[in-house]
């Protein structure tokens, strides 16, 4: 028997799961494309008696279940207002919702003195010709968002518009699935050609400046703290029972070409500070914007781009006395993320 | 410009603000929330 990769199905929570341990509902689900086609593999992590004394031997006789690893594991997608949404959603873990048809996701950070250092969970569900003689389906429970990066490149068509979320799971595994996927959700993607950007008060989309940008969060979550003594089991191995935030990391790097005097290297000597604004846009109700409150250059480098001079810039984000760090604003038709 | 009420994390009483970005962000750096009414006996919620 042969299987073409691309016969996967894969479907994740549109809302959060109540917590880690419960999976999502079919009506919380929503099933949509992705572009790397591995599929994720669990883990199954044993250990043996080798090392132990009174076998009268240095080798190994018996091998025990230790515990599960899911993840890290990716979905790159083209960026769409939909995509944005759950990727902040989940990724920020801060969420109002405003809006019926039209909704607005305003995300932020978690505030760890009142929120934890948890984010939202959800079900992550691959299947690969689902029923009776499915090849595989598989439901992962207790999953939450690592990270997310957007990448907006130069050059025509979607793969010029990215963005990735990495994900870790509990290492809880439901099979079958038993979940029936619903229709695939049409979602509006964000060309990298509807970019608006301004960094510290320069418009690079104006200047027609800007090659590349990428930005994103990644909440570098703690793998060591998720098994504790009752953090649960499943089929005799351990599974995790928190996955919880290490020390967050705000990213943003841009290239631009070099302009007049090459003021990059100005803002830099100079510590100067200042927002980054970040749109894509849609339609009028498909768009989002992300702005970094307050940041710096922590390097710029002369290079080039195709045979033009350009600065690679590293951004340092900064917490903001008063707006903190990040703001999604995304607008999208879809309702119930993250709910 | 839709409203959206927010409550603080001491668990005080909630606020209701203009559903923008400006307004928004300051307050769930702060550790506001957003809240949902209940609705009143008799009271139909609208949108």
């Amino acid at each position: 028997m042969s299987v073409n990769v691309r016969e996967l199905l894969v479907g994740f929570g549109k809302g959060k799961q109540t917590d880690i341990s419960t999976a999502n509902l079919v009506g919380a689900t929503w099933r949509l494309n992705k572009l790397n086609t591995a599929p994720l593999n669990p883990q199954y992590i044993t250990e043996d008696d080798a090392a132990e004394a009174g076998k009268g031997h240095e080798f190994a006789t018996q091998t025990f279940k230790s515990h599960v690893l899911v993840g890290p594991h990716s979905i790159e997608k083209y960026i769409s207002s939909e995509w944005v949404a759950w990727c902040a959603a989940f990724g920020l873990g801060n969420v109002v919702k405003t809006g019926t048809t039209n909704l607005v996701y305003t995300c932020t950070p978690t505030v760890p003195a009142t929120s934890g250092i948890e984010l939202p969970y959800f079900s992550y569900i691959e299947q690969t010709r689902p029923g009776g003689s499915a090849i595989f389906d598989n439901m992962y429970v207790g999953c939450r968002l690592k990270s997310f990066m957007a990448s907006i490149q130069s050059g025509p068509g979607r793969s010029a518009s990215k963005m990735t979320a990495e994900f870790v799971g509990s290492g809880l595994i439901t099979t079958p699935s038993a979940i029936t996927l619903p229709a695939r959700t049409a979602v509006k993607e964000l060309p990298g050609a509807s970019l608006a950007l301004t960094i510290l008060g320069t418009n690079y989309v104006t200047l027609k400046s800007i090659v590349s940008l990428d930005w994103g969060w990644d909440n570098a979550p703690r793998e060591e703290t998720g098994f504790f003594p009752g953090s649960g089991t499943q089929a005799g191995y351990a599974v995790k029972g928190r996955i919880e935030n290490g020390d967050r990391i705000p990213m943003l790097k841009f290239v631009t070409r070099v302009r007049v005097g090459a003021p990059e290297f100005t803002t830099l000597q100079d510590l100067t500070t200042g927002t980054a604004v970040i749109t894509q846009t849609f339609d009028a109700n498909n768009s989002y914007t992300a702005t970094f409150q307050q940041m710096g250059f922590r390097v710029v480098e002369l290079g080039e781009t195709n045979g033009l001079m350009t600065l690679s810039v590293e951004a340092s984000p900064q917490f903001h006395a008063s707006n903190g760090v990040l703001t999604v604003v995304a607008n999208t038709n879809i309702d119930g993320i993250c709910q | 410009m839709p409203k959206v009420w927010m409550k603080p994390p001491d668990g005080g009483e909630a606020i209701e603000v203009e559903a923008t970005p400006e307004q928004l962000t300051p307050l769930m750096v702060l550790g506001y929330t957003q809240w949902t009414p209940p609705v009143a006996e008799g009271e139909e919620h609208v949108g």
